[in-house]
């Protein structure tokens, strides 16, 4: 025989062995509890930057086709568009055949004007409050290497100084990558151009990558970044600087949206000296081969830890 | 099992207190911590990537007033200026020349103005060599002297290039020597830095220095 629905849900709990008064109890605490549960997951509700079921269902950026990818590209377009109100460009750019790219910076030349630090922040569309930039400016005493001798907060009237030189610092692209190892969800791949890239769709936020990285390359995002919509640089593309999320990592990549297009990244555009040199080690032509093979010294950063960067430093004077 | 009579007493209490929570929850008790202080924003005149000075084949190709490269309106033609020295045998730059400041050279060893300039043609410029060279090719006139910077500036490892490193894909913009140098004082000058990577510490609260920081 089927057990008796009780209609009445007082009679209910008289049935089960309760009475009317502590069944009044039991629920106004309930419901208060309910209530207040309720209050405390408020702040969540004032999310932000909430993942779309566009973009959480999105599959991984290896596997998407070309028809997948004009749609994560419409999806990331809608979505800036959205928040500063620029329709921007963005592309996928894809590696060139028989392109490696290597950059080659001029220590001797270098003033430390951080030029090249603001510019990147602006092409690359970086958080300007909450600051993120890709490039530290190390001001170097004379005679070591040690970089812990270094200071980048220096804020000299003018620049350079008598007795020290200026090293600036930034993602390494190194042949043998530390931060792609440790990712757990490979959200961070070496393309065959060489550029370290990062599918910030992907990356869960861990910073595994940051804490493995020797040259503390990699940036975290730990607020919404804030950026005036007249500072938005519109030509995007979808590994290189569209606008990040907060929990994401981010870092420098060459300028992908200007280097896969056979321009010269940003730092080096406006670096007032000619400190910085970049371009296909492939091409025996290119000025960073020549500079490789015929100045006198150029070191990489950490070269005892291994991990081969294909960013040099030289002098020639 | 603990006494029945103690039952209601934790269960008001446990209501009480989550009462007490939801009101504080819903009215921001705790409030929220202070907003950061905004990070002023860099003036974008000074991420302008052009070069600190303007060539003469610049100013040609801005079509620009060239009436400072006049020599003829002041100087005499076929009569070269003379050249004055102090005791020291420093160069007495001439009043009318006075944005000429003279610093080429260690211990300002190149003071005669006619080792670049030609002092029969007072438009072109003239190397040892005794070629006559227009003002928009001086490039030319400084490899005469610094040979090895010229290689290097001619495969690219020297100075500033914009635009393409692939130049099949758009021009490669190469800058000359008087873009960067000042051909009477070469010494690249130096410059106010742009603003260094906030600190964000609070108010009051000192700021890194390299010895703080180098640890």
């Amino acid at each position: 025989m089927p057990p008796t629905v009780p209609t009445d849900p007082l009679a209910a709990a008289a049935d089960a062995g309760m009475s009317r008064r502590s069944f009044l109890r039991t629920s106004a605490v309930l419901a208060t509890g309910l209530a207040a549960v309720a209050a405390s997951l408020k702040p969540l509700f004032e999310m932000e930057d909430i993942t779309s079921a566009e973009q959480f269902m999105q599959k991984y950026y290896k596997e998407l086709t070309p028809e997948d990818m004009k749609k994560v590209l419409a999806r990331v377009e809608r979505e800036v568009e959205k928040q500063y109100g620029i329709r921007p460009h963005v592309r996928d750019l894809k590696p060139m055949d028989g392109v490696e790219f290597a950059y080659a910076l001029n220590l001797s030349r270098c003033i430390g004007c951080r030029k090249c630090v603001h510019a990147c922040v602006a092409e690359n569309n970086q958080s300007r409050s909450p600051e993120i930039q890709y490039i530290r400016v190390l001001k170097m005493p004379h005679g070591t290497f040690d970089v812990e001798k270094g200071d980048h907060y220096y804020a000299s009237e003018k620049v350079p100084e008598k007795g020290f030189f200026y090293m600036p610092i930034q993602c390494q692209q190194c042949h043998n990558p530390p931060c792609v190892k440790v990712c757990p969800v490979h959200a961070t791949w070496q393309e065959t151009d060489g550029i370290t890239v990062i599918d910030y769709d992907w990356c869960i936020g861990c910073r595994y990558c940051e804490a493995a990285c020797p040259y503390w390359a990699r940036r975290f995002n730990f607020t919404k970044p804030s950026i005036p919509a007249d500072r938005i640089n519109p030509n995007m593309s979808y590994l290189g600087n569209r606008p990040r999320r907060q929990g994401v990592m981010e870092k420098c990549h060459f300028c992908v949206q200007r280097t896969r297009d056979g321009r010269y990244p940003a730092c080096l555009e406006v670096c007032p000296t000619g400190s910085r040199k970049f371009g296909n080690i492939l091409d025996p032509e290119s000025e960073i081969s020549q500079i490789l093979r015929t100045k006198r010294v150029f070191m990489q950063l950490k070269e005892d830890v291994g991990t081969n960067p294909r960013f040099f430093y030289y002098f020639d004077v | 099992m603990h006494s029945p009579n103690r039952t209601p007493l934790v269960l008001s209490l446990l209501a009480l207190v989550f009462v007490g929570l939801a009101a504080a929850f819903l009215t921001d008790s705790w409030g929220y911590p202070a907003p950061r202080p905004q990070i002023p924003l860099v003036d974008k005149a000074l991420l302008d990537p052009a070069t600190v000075r303007r060539s003469y084949r610049d100013l040609i190709k801005a079509k620009e007033d060239l009436s400072d490269f006049d020599c003829y309106g002041c100087h005499e033609k076929g009569h070269p200026p003379p050249l004055r020295y102090d005791e020291n045998h420093k160069l007495i730059v001439p009043t009318e020349h006075a944005d000429v400041v003279m610093g080429h050279g260690t211990h300002g060893r190149n003071n005669n103005c006619f080792n670049c300039h030609n002092e029969n043609n007072l438009t072109t410029l003239q190397p040892r060599d005794g070629r006559e060279l227009r003002l928009e090719d001086s490039t030319e006139l400084c490899g005469s002297c610094h040979g090895p910077t010229y290689r290097d500036w001619d495969s690219g490892a020297h100075g500033r290039i914009n635009g393409y490193w692939n130049t099949k894909l758009g021009p490669a913009v190469k800058k000359d020597c008087v873009n960067c140098h000042n051909p009477h004082s070469p010494r690249f000058p130096g410059r106010k830095p742009l603003p260094g990577p906030h600190p964000l510490r609070a108010p009051g609260v000192s700021e890194p220095t390299a010895e703080t920081t180098s640890h």
